[in-house]
């Protein structure tokens, strides 16, 4: 036993070093550098000074920080819940047991393999341009006016739509597995019982897919706390306040942007714990919510 | 039992190892750097490494530069026949790493770090104000090959102002301004280019009457414009006080935005705009726009995305009435530096001016479509008279640093700026005063 516990110790301490290493130091430096002054991301810390709570003060007192942190909530609220919806929607109905579901699956879950930025400029060129876009060809077709998609009006609503399209295939492949889970007795004994399609949603996928819908919130969660891509594509040459997320004010403050050259790591730290802090919270609530969902079937 | 210990213990080992030589941070090339980095203020000739054995200049002498360029680019590709020909001319070995546009987000960091680069290349704005504590002093050096007389004053005057001493060389400068298609004003009966507002306003008069859309405008450079027009009335420190500290209502900023809104009641931008960048621009190239308000590089832009071979012609941002500075045009340029703690300086320095003059200045002039480095050289068609622009320049207008000097406000008030062109403010008034409001 003694032996075998010298195994365990050796064969584990790459493991348990590299993630000191490479994660528990750089979170623990960051959030040591979020209350002092530092300007440049690898100042050693002789150079840094202590600050107190004063980054955090600085990034809630910044109009900028304030606009991506509304923007990133109206990203994770109104987009999580149209993406699970739908994808919830699609994996139902892809799960039901209607022809060609491996092709529908396929063409779901398309967007998924095509490079983010292939994507974003495919919306941007050819759905969303003015004079020759899909969307103004459409209106037009039935007799309305163009309208500017990429206006500062709808920009961000363009942008999240575009995000959303991105994403639906991935969670519909999440609660596809999940439903597929589900014994299909319960809903054969259901369909005796006389309940219709809508009922045996509510009464068995849903509650079954408790552990799955958590795990989906979590990811999502995850997913636009750290949305960076979409809004470089959608805001090419600098940041803009219809497009901007914690993630860019972060990176603009750590690394300067267009004609900038002003640094705060400091402050880019701080943002980079608020955003830990919110995923933890997020986590925490979901875990709250979605308690007792340990269901064995 | 003993022989899975050992296996343990060696497979430990290797691991461990393995993971702290990936970390380390740059190998075998470490340079010895100064335990502090001054600015050096002696020519490198001395530093330089003398030959050894061979009869080149330069035999044995190793250099590593960082572009910005991404390999396969124009500019990379010249780059590249450059160090070549530098190679066999003396003797010299360079190490080029193309980095790409993002070089910017590695390159303090590595400085700091002193890693094994000998020549950067970046914005010369970052390399005056933000790796000016780890640039070589470069003086002396460009004294001894007179680079004042073929070189742009306003850009080095820029980089002294900026980082104390001169340490950039301009490799690919820019000059801003209104770039205009000479066919569509030969067309519409123009024969002098504006130099009032009062002239441009007639100007974009009878080009809307010659059926071409006077003025072409993507959302991404809304900013950059409306910056031109402030400029003009209340030059660049004013207007970073006010983005600073607020106090726009009652300025001549509402002036300037009332004739931004007064070009907008007249139709005198393209159907679109603002639109999202490159569509706006690109109308220039399909002939339906004249004119529009951007860096040289726009030149180049428009006529690969649209594939034509727009006849080009530059003037500078019209003066206004009564205006604060109606002369500054936005200059700056992509340069190259020598790290403060670089061993051969001289070397990299040579290879700098091998570059950035004569034979291979032209030719990255012509491949890329940029303003020539050298002043002696000839710019593409496409960018005629730009030379004679930047020659002229006093002082450079820096890229919306007035308007984006304060980081809290900067991205709201880009936006805004594309607001009051999408004309979303019916007066200047209404604007400044939505100004205001985000300093409250």
């Amino acid at each position: 036993m003694r032996k075998n516990k010298a195994m365990i110790f050796w064969f584990s301490l790459p493991a348990v070093l590299s993630l000191l290493i490479m994660f528990v130091y750089p979170v623990c430096r960051t959030v040591l550098m979020s209350f002092f002054r530092v300007e440049s991301v690898t100042a050693t810390v002789a150079d840094w000074s202590f600050y107190g709570l004063g980054n955090y003060l600085k990034i809630f007192k910044s109009a900028s920080f304030m606009t991506s942190m509304r923007n990133m909530l109206l990203i994770w609220f109104v987009g999580g819940i149209i993406t699970l919806a739908l994808a919830m929607l699609m994996a139902v109905v892809v799960t039901s047991g209607i022809r060609g579901k491996k092709f529908f699956r396929a063409v779901i879950y398309l967007p998924n393999i095509i490079s983010a930025v292939a994507l974003a400029t495919m919306w941007i060129q050819y759905i969303f341009n003015y004079d020759y876009g899909m969307l103004n060809n459409i209106v037009q077709f039935f007799g309305g006016e163009k309208v500017k998609w990429l206006g500062t009006d709808l920009k961000f609503w363009s942008m999240t739509g575009s995000f959303i399209f991105g994403s639906v295939g991935y969670y519909m492949l999440i609660y596809i597995s999940g439903i597929e889970g589900i014994p299909q007795d319960l809903y054969e004994a259901a369909t005796i019982d006389g309940a219709g399609k809508v009922a045996q949603f509510t009464r068995i996928t849903l509650p079954l897919l408790k552990g799955v819908i958590k795990t989906s919130i979590t990811f999502w969660s995850i997913n636009t706390t750290t949305f960076f891509l979409w809004t470089k594509m959608f805001s090419p040459i600098d940041t803009e306040s219809s497009t901007i997320v914690p993630v860019i004010y972060l990176y603009d403050m750590v690394f300067g942007g267009k004609g900038i050259t002003q640094r705060d790591a400091g402050a880019g730290a701080a943002v980079g714990v608020v955003l830990t802090l919110i995923i933890i919270a997020v986590y925490l609530v979901t875990e709250k919510l979605f308690k007792g969902n340990d269901l064995e079937y | 039992m003993k022989m899975k210990k050992l296996m343990a213990l060696l497979l430990a080992a290797v691991m461990v190892l393995a993971m702290l030589a990936g970390c380390s941070s740059s190998g075998g090339n470490e340079t010895k750097a100064p335990e502090s980095n001054p600015p050096a203020s002696q020519p490198g000739t001395e530093e330089s490494k003398a030959p050894e054995g061979g009869d080149k200049k330069y035999e044995g002498v190793e250099l590593t530069m960082w572009s910005m360029w991404s390999s396969g680019e124009p500019q990379a590709n010249v780059i590249e026949e450059a160090k070549a020909a530098f190679e066999a001319e003396t003797g010299a070995k360079i190490n080029i790493e193309f980095k790409g546009r993002d070089v910017n987000k590695v390159l303090a960091a590595s400085l700091e770090a002193q890693d094994n680069i000998d020549i950067i290349e970046d914005d010369y704005k970052r390399i005056g104000t933000v790796y000016n504590k780890f640039t070589y002093d470069l003086t002396d050096m460009a004294k001894a090959v007179n680079y004042d007389s073929f070189s742009y004053k306003c850009l080095n005057d820029q980089s002294v102002e900026w980082a104390g001493y001169l340490n950039a060389i301009a490799e690919q400068p820019q000059v801003g301004g209104i770039f205009y298609d000479k066919d569509a004003f030969t067309k519409a009966g123009i024969t002098a280019e504006p130099k009032t507002w009062a002239e441009f306003l007639d100007v974009c008069q009878k080009l809307k009457d010659a059926g071409v859309a006077p003025i072409a405008q993507d959302s991404a450079y809304c900013d950059f414009a409306f910056y031109h027009q402030l400029v003009r009335h209340l030059g660049e420190a004013k207007i970073e006080e006010l983005t600073m500290n607020g106090g726009w209502s009652g300025t001549a900023a509402e002036k300037a935005a009332d004739e931004i809104i007064d070009l907008i009641n007249k139709g005198y931008f393209v159907d679109g705009a603002p639109d999202e960048f490159p569509s706006s621009e690109n109308k220039i190239g399909f002939g339906q726009a004249a004119m529009i308000v951007c860096a040289n590089y726009v030149t180049a832009e428009v006529n690969n995305n649209t594939q034509t071979q727009v006849n080009w012609g530059l003037f500078n941002y019209p003066a206004v009435d009564g205006g604060a500075d109606n002369a500054s045009a936005y200059a700056g340029a992509n340069s190259l530096a020598i790290t403060s703690y670089s061993k051969n300086p001289q070397a990299a320095f040579d290879f700098i001016i091998f570059l950035t003059t004569g034979e291979w200045d032209q030719k990255m002039a012509d491949t890329a479509a940029q303003i020539p480095a050298d002043s002696r050289n000839t710019a593409p068609a496409v960018l005629n008279g730009t030379v004679e622009t930047l020659l002229a320049a006093d002082k450079p207008m820096t890229w919306c640093a007035g308007i984006s000097a304060n980081p809290d406000v900067k991205d709201t008030i880009k936006s805004m700026c594309t607001e009051l062109f999408e004309g979303k403010y019916a007066t200047g008034a209404d604007f400044c005063a939505a100004l205001d409001a985000l300093y409250k």
